[in-house]
């Protein structure tokens, strides 16, 4: 038993990795297949008045699965999150990993690391899900642009992963460190008002699988990707300097 | 009061703080506290609710920062182990996996040898593969102990681990501290006076974040407890009682059962001299008087009263 099987036993214990995979898949199944009925269940509720859309392409099915499990599926990543990294609630508990380990760094990287992959693993699980279905009912998607897509939407659950870290040397309880969390993720898109800013933001990374898949150049997306990288490090260091000081 | 407690031979103290204080926002925890720990010693820091001893404790196994002093604990951070007064581990983990990641915790192998031995010796053999969410809260008093005793510490801090257990349970624990005794240093904090006038060779006594006497418990008990005596007599002890407590030298009267008084006196000398004669004046059937077991309960009500 050390650190890292800990996390793992967290993850299969807790049955947080059902909720991952769960919330990732069902958005996975549920977006490419409401992209194509789209129209038909609109009609539905729409009486007499007759709905038009324009025929749903293999992006649009890729739109609908991002636009819901980046936020409801984001929100159970911040979940998953934010019990793994409060880690000085309760306070006994905490002692017992404090009073033992000297640099707190030690417990946040095994914590940090396996909820990022069991994130992306939930990711890529919905992924291909979405995938799979956009081919049969939609049409092909371009492999290069689906795994350098994947790859970049990645990078940015990853530095959600480590805003929550960040949050959690801010808060101590799950309760807070969610919406702590869930608050700064909301705000960095709105810093895009700021004209100059827009195309550097790590938020920009959440639209790279369908800008890929409709053509937009990967080297587009390189500065966000630099630019995450480089605040989910700052942003674990952070954590790690405010919790190393932090008292119980 | 701080008195140097002494060494235990010539070995240098492992615990040594000077003008050690805590505050919160200006409200003092602790204040100008000069602890001595001998090495090997089972030094027990009793105060009252509030004393400042969970903070003491937390900020010796580096939990809290102190605001002013200097602490100095000569052996390295692994070496150092805590129970809490209620110790937590994640629920889903079973005791096993509990003392083996503690022993990870501080580099040691978590040989299942040395897991189950230290099961066995807290007496959680049977509940090895129990996970901990569902243990009573004597059984996590014992995993908390297990654990602390599964990185081998040299120094071992024990919180109030008795508070919670019932009579069987808190021998059971100060058995454990008996057998530890000399191998490990032992602080142990406690309310439970007779807990640690039991097990503990050292004494400090904290009160509003100040220590009022550190030493060794033997010359505590011999020089700070005021002279008293166990009168044993038949009843009625109402007048027996009034014509004591109006006698000078004579600082309380308390009944110490049916039929015990027991006779706290300014000095030896005027009990022996006086108390014998104020007892027959008051027409007490005396049964027999004896000078009185002197106990920490009585010394720190003294201290701290």
């Amino acid at each position: 038993m050390n650190l890292w099987r800990l996390e793992w036993f967290r993850l299969l214990r807790t049955r947080s990795w059902i909720a991952l995979a769960a919330v990732f898949l069902f958005f996975g199944l549920l977006g490419p297949i409401s992209a194509r009925y789209m129209e038909q269940i609109l009609q539905r509720f729409a009486g007499d008045v007759s709905v038009v859309l324009p025929p749903p392409t293999p992006a649009t099915g890729l739109e609908q699965y991002l636009g819901n499990v980046m936020q409801i599926g984001l929100l159970v990543v911040l979940a998953v999150a934010a019990g793994a990294l409060a880690f000085d609630q309760p306070v006994e508990r905490a002692a017992f990993y404090r009073s033992r380990v000297s640099r707190v760094w030690t417990l946040l990287a095994p914590r940090y690391v396996v909820v990022t992959l069991a994130t992306v693993a939930a990711f890529v699980l919905g992924t291909l899900g979405a995938w799979y279905e956009t081919v049969v009912l939609l049409g092909e998607l371009p492999v290069g642009a689906m795994l350098l897509g994947m790859l970049l939407t990645s990078l940015y659950l990853a530095f959600a992963v480590a805003v929550t870290a960040a949050a959690s040397s801010f808060a101590r309880a799950p309760l807070a460190i969610v919406p702590l969390a869930a608050g700064v993720l909301i705000a960095v898109p709105l810093l895009g008002l700021i004209g100059a800013l827009r195309d550097w933001l790590p938020s920009v990374l959440l639209g790279s699988l369908v800008g890929l898949v409709v053509g937009v150049p990967p080297v587009e997306y390189l500065r966000p990707a630099l630019v995450t990288l480089v605040a989910a490090a700052v942003l674990l260091w952070l954590a790690a300097s405010r919790l190393q000081r932090r008292e119980l | 009061m701080t008195l140097p407690a002494p060494a235990a031979g010539d070995a240098p103290p492992l615990v040594t703080t000077r003008g050690l204080g805590k505050d919160y926002a200006g409200v003092v925890a602790l204040a100008d506290v000069d602890l001595v720990v001998p090495r090997g010693s089972v030094y027990g820091v009793v105060g009252p609710n509030g004393a400042g001893k969970t903070t003491l404790l937390s900020i010796l196994v580096g939990l809290k920062q102190q605001t002013s002093g200097t602490l100095e604990v000569a052996v390295e951070r692994a070496r150092i182990a805590l129970v809490p007064d209620t110790p937590s581990f994640e629920p889903w983990l079973t005791a096993r996996e509990v003392v083996a990641l503690a022993r990870s915790l501080v580099g040691l192998a978590p040989s299942a040898e040395a897991v189950d031995a230290t099961l066995r010796r807290t007496g959680l053999a049977d509940a090895a593969d129990r996970a901990s969410g569902g243990f009573s809260r004597g059984m996590l008093q014992r995993l908390g102990l297990a654990a602390a005793m599964a990185g081998e510490p040299t120094l071992l801090v024990l919180d109030e681990p008795a508070a919670a257990l019932d009579p069987a349970g808190r021998r059971d624990v100060l058995d454990l501290v008996s057998d530890l005794r000399g191998g490990t240093t032992i602080l142990f904090s406690s309310h439970i006076l007779t807990d640690v006038q039991q097990v503990c060779d050292t004494i400090g006594i904290l009160r509003d974040g100040r220590l009022l006497f550190q030493g060794p418990t033997r010359d505590l008990l011999a020089g700070k407890a005021a002279p008293a005596f166990t009168v044993r007599l038949r009843p009625p002890l109402d007048d027996v009682i009034g014509a004591l407590e109006a006698a000078p030298w004579v600082h309380l009267v308390e009944r110490a059962g049916l039929e015990r008084l027991r006779v706290t006196v300014a000095s030896t000398d005027a009990a022996e001299t006086e108390l014998v004669r104020t007892l027959a004046d008051a027409g007490a059937r005396v049964v027999g008087i004896a000078p009185a077991e002197v106990d920490l309960e009585h010394v720190f009500l003294e201290l701290t009263g």
